[in-house]
Parts: structure tokens; sequence; C-alpha cells
């Protein structure tokens, strides 16, 4: 159930990663990718976070971390590398017009998820594709979606 | 009703910018407005593929005009100079490529002999800086068990792992005077302990602090000291250290440590001055010149003492 969940979402970008249902441990919904060193170190069942986190379920919806799209970026994952200005925006929340895409990789379908990666190739976050990105004409023209960005993080510490 | 006038009266007397100037004084240094400055600290576990060097970052924060110089007595830190973004708004920030973290701060974690693959506990773990530094030292080998008593705090600190790529660490909700509840033993220890922190860092600070805080402090870190030492292997060793300027929660603690606990301060080689040994007239075990004391320039105030079990006596 746990590698399940994960499985599919990563599949989303048309890529397959296999984990260990083992080595995951889930807290209060969320999932948490263990090696030999951490495991031995849960001698409470009420740990905060343990090892690499991997994303958490909430109301039956799986929301990835950036620890798991990285894992992902290192696959051949559908994936776009955007301009400076266009990294900047998307990490402030926005969306991603065509003429801010400098390369686009995978099969990259309506809707799919990509991944959206800056020139260093350096995961910022992950977004839903329009229809046909590759084949706009329109630069102005919407081309990803922003779900989750890197930005997260700041908005995270401001409603702690 | 007379009693209550009485402490009114020693509270009023045993605080503000007098009393502890004239303290200050009395151990040696001399008031004066101090002129901190931002620094940053290198995150070598970047995810990124083409693996970040420090002098990379150095060129790509340049280039958003985020100009830094570095920290002649910090391998991984550098000072933020004629900065035109903020540090902690920029996407390399987001990124993990570093963490902004107060100099004196980058010292303690550096300290420790040898990290790879050990068995670490960091006790007053939140916000997180001085775990990411661990585990970067460590390069995400061993493990490390970060506690911290407050749960909001907890937060912030496995957002600061999450951004960093940090994977070795276990966090738990606890009270670092309950960490021999864990039943782990550990061969790297961090007291950074909570304390009453110092005026460089806080504007307000000689109007919010008082004697009676210090000592309440520096109560709560004897108790903290005495509880994760019980959790120290044979050969392990303590950093203990506090942003505070007060001996009662720096050389005082330890020479209570000292007497109490079998531990000793060990030599370390950093800046700062040696730590005091005459406390307002009080003669301290000599050993504690092997600790340091960073009177605030620069950096904040700070005070770092590395400890290790005494050899045993047979």
């Amino acid at each position: 159930m746990r590698t399940r969940t994960i499985a599919e979402f990563v599949t989303q970008f048309g890529v397959k990663i296999v984990f260990n249902e083992n080595a995951i441990v889930e807290r209060e919904g969320r999932f948490f990718l263990l090696n030999n060193q951490v495991k031995p170190l849960i001698v409470k069942d009420d740990f905060f976070s343990a090892g690499l986190y991997l994303g958490k379920i909430r109301t039956g919806k799986f929301f990835p971390s950036f620890n798991l799209l990285s894992m992902i970026t290192t696959q051949d994952a559908n994936r776009i590398i955007i301009d400076k200005k266009a990294a900047w925006l998307f990490i402030c929340g926005r969306d991603i017009l065509r003429k801010g895409i400098l390369k686009t990789y995978g099969k990259i379908q309506k809707n799919c998820h990509v991944l959206v990666l800056n020139e260093y190739n350096e995961c910022l976050g992950f977004g839903k594709a329009m229809a046909g990105i590759e084949q706009q004409t329109d630069k102005n023209a919407l081309a990803v979606t922003n779900v989750l960005d890197l930005g997260d993080f700041l908005r995270r510490e401001r409603s702690v | 009703m007379e009693g209550f006038y009485f402490s009114f009266y020693l509270l009023s007397v045993m605080s503000g910018r007098e009393f502890f100037v004239s303290r200050y004084e009395q151990l040696g240094w001399k008031y004066r407005p101090v002129n901190l400055r931002q620094a940053i600290r290198f995150n070598q576990l970047n995810s990124s593929s083409n693996s970040i060097g420090r002098q990379d970052l150095v060129l790509r924060l340049s280039s958003l005009g985020l100009n830094l110089e570095t920290i002649d007595f910090l391998s991984s830190g550098f000072w933020v100079c004629n900065s035109k973004v903020s540090a902690g708004a920029t996407a390399e920030y987001l990124l993990g490529l570093y963490s902004i973290q107060e100099a004196a701060a980058q010292i303690p974690v550096s300290l420790f002999s040898n990290l790879r693959g050990k068995r670490v506990l960091d006790a007053s773990a939140a916000p997180g800086g001085k775990t990411v530094q661990l585990a970067n030292a460590m390069d995400n080998t061993g493990s490390i068990v970060a506690l911290d008593i407050n749960k909001q705090r907890l937060a912030a600190l496995t957002n600061h792992l999450e951004r960093c790529h940090v994977t070795n660490t276990i966090v738990y909700q606890l009270d670092a005077r309950n960490s021999p509840k864990l039943g782990l033993k550990f061969d790297c220890i961090l007291v950074d302990a909570p304390c009453s922190g110092n005026f460089a860092s806080d504007n307000n600070w000689f109007q919010n602090r008082t004697q009676t805080d210090i000592e309440r402090n520096a109560r709560l870190q004897r108790e903290i000291l005495m509880k994760t030492a019980e959790c120290l292997t044979d050969n392990g060793e303590i950093i203990y250290s506090t942003c505070s300027l007060e001996p009662e929660e720096n050389e005082l603690n330890i020479n209570w440590a000292i007497q109490k606990l079998n531990i000793q301060p060990v030599k370390i080689t950093c800046p700062g001055t040696s730590g005091l040994t005459n406390v307002f007239g009080k003669q301290l075990d000599p050993s504690i010149t092997h600790s340091r004391r960073f009177w605030p320039n620069t950096t904040q105030g700070f005070y770092i003492c590395k400890l290790a079990r005494c050899p045993h006596e047979n």
C-alpha cells in the first residue's frame, strides 16, 4: 500500500521507481524512506520525522516531497528546462509560459506531470502540462501550470 | 508583602544594561556596540547532478548581487557583503545549496573529531542549522537523533532537513532531559543548550533579561548536560555551546560538570579567548581554559567547550 501510492505518483512522470516496502515507514500519513543506520533508531512510535521524507497523503491525495522529486529527476522523467526569469516566477508560484521553456524531455501529453528544472538541471518543482507544449507557437501561451514549487518552503515557514 | 518588595528591588538591581555591562567588565571585557555580520554556510549535500562546489555557489550568488567573502576560521562559511537580495529568498537557498547560519554558531559542529559513520545526538536541535551541518560533516552517513521539545520548532527543523537533503536523521519531540529514555548510546553529543542569548543578537536583551533568568537557564543546562552525558559512549565526545555571555551558563556549568559528571574539557583549536577560570572571585578548574569564549564583535557572543570522559581510574 505504502509503496503503491508513491509508485503510482512517480509513474505520472513516465518513469518507475521500485521501493522496498520494508524500508518505508508511515507516520500520520507521512512517508519516510529509511536506511539501515536510521531504522534501528525508531525506538519510539511517535517520531516526528525520519530518514528521507518522501511525501504525505492528505484527503486521499499524495503530495510529494522535494526529495522524491529529486529522485525522479535522476530518472528519464518527463521534464522541462526553463530560463532564469521563468524559474524565478515559478518559485514565486506562477505558471510557465511557452517562451520560458528552453527544452523539453520525455513524452509530454496533456495533463501529465512534468518536472520543472532550471538551467543547472536542478528540480524546482513540478506542474501539469497543457496540450502539446512542444507544438505551441504562441510564445505567451500557458504551457505548464504550477502544482508544487520550492517557494513552498517559505510558505510553510509563514504558516507555522 | 515585605518579601515581595525585596524581590522586586533585587530584580531591578540585578538586571538592566548597567548591571550586565559591569559584570562583563569584571570578567575582563569592555562593552562596545557590535557590528554583526550575516553569514552563510555552504551545504555540500545538494541534490544537483552537477555537484555544486563552493566556488560555483560564490559565482552563482554573485551573479544575483549577493557577494560573499570567505570566513577564515571556517571551512564552509562565508560572510555576506553588499547584498542586493535577501539571502533567505534566492532559488539557491531554497535548493538547499546553503544555509543562513551565524559564524560563531558554525564552530561547534566543526570541533567533533570525526563524524563519518558515527551515531550522533543533537540534544536541542531546532531550528536545525547545526543538525544540517552535522549531516553535512557526516556526508549523510551514520545517524543523527535530533530532539526538541517544541512541536512548532520541529516543523521548522524538518523543513530545514528536507530543503538541505538530509537523510540520516530521526527527529523526536522530546525534552533533552529525557534522552536516556531512548535507550541509545551516542559517539558524539551536541548540547547547543537553550540559553539566555546575548545583546548582540537581540536589541532588547538588556531590558528583557535578569539574573533570575540566567540562573534558571543555567539550572536547565546542567540538567540537560547531566542526562545527555548518561548517553555518551566511553570514547565519546560532547560539544557544549551556548550563545550566552553569562558565566553561570558557561564556565560555571562546565566547572560543575567536571566535578559531577566524570567528564573533562578537551583542548580545541578555534578563535575566541580562553574560557575564564576566575569568575567573580571564584577559582574554577584550570582545564576550563580549553574552552573558548567569543565576546561579540563581528560574531555574536558565544561559548564552546568540548568534553570527553575522564580516563578510567583503576
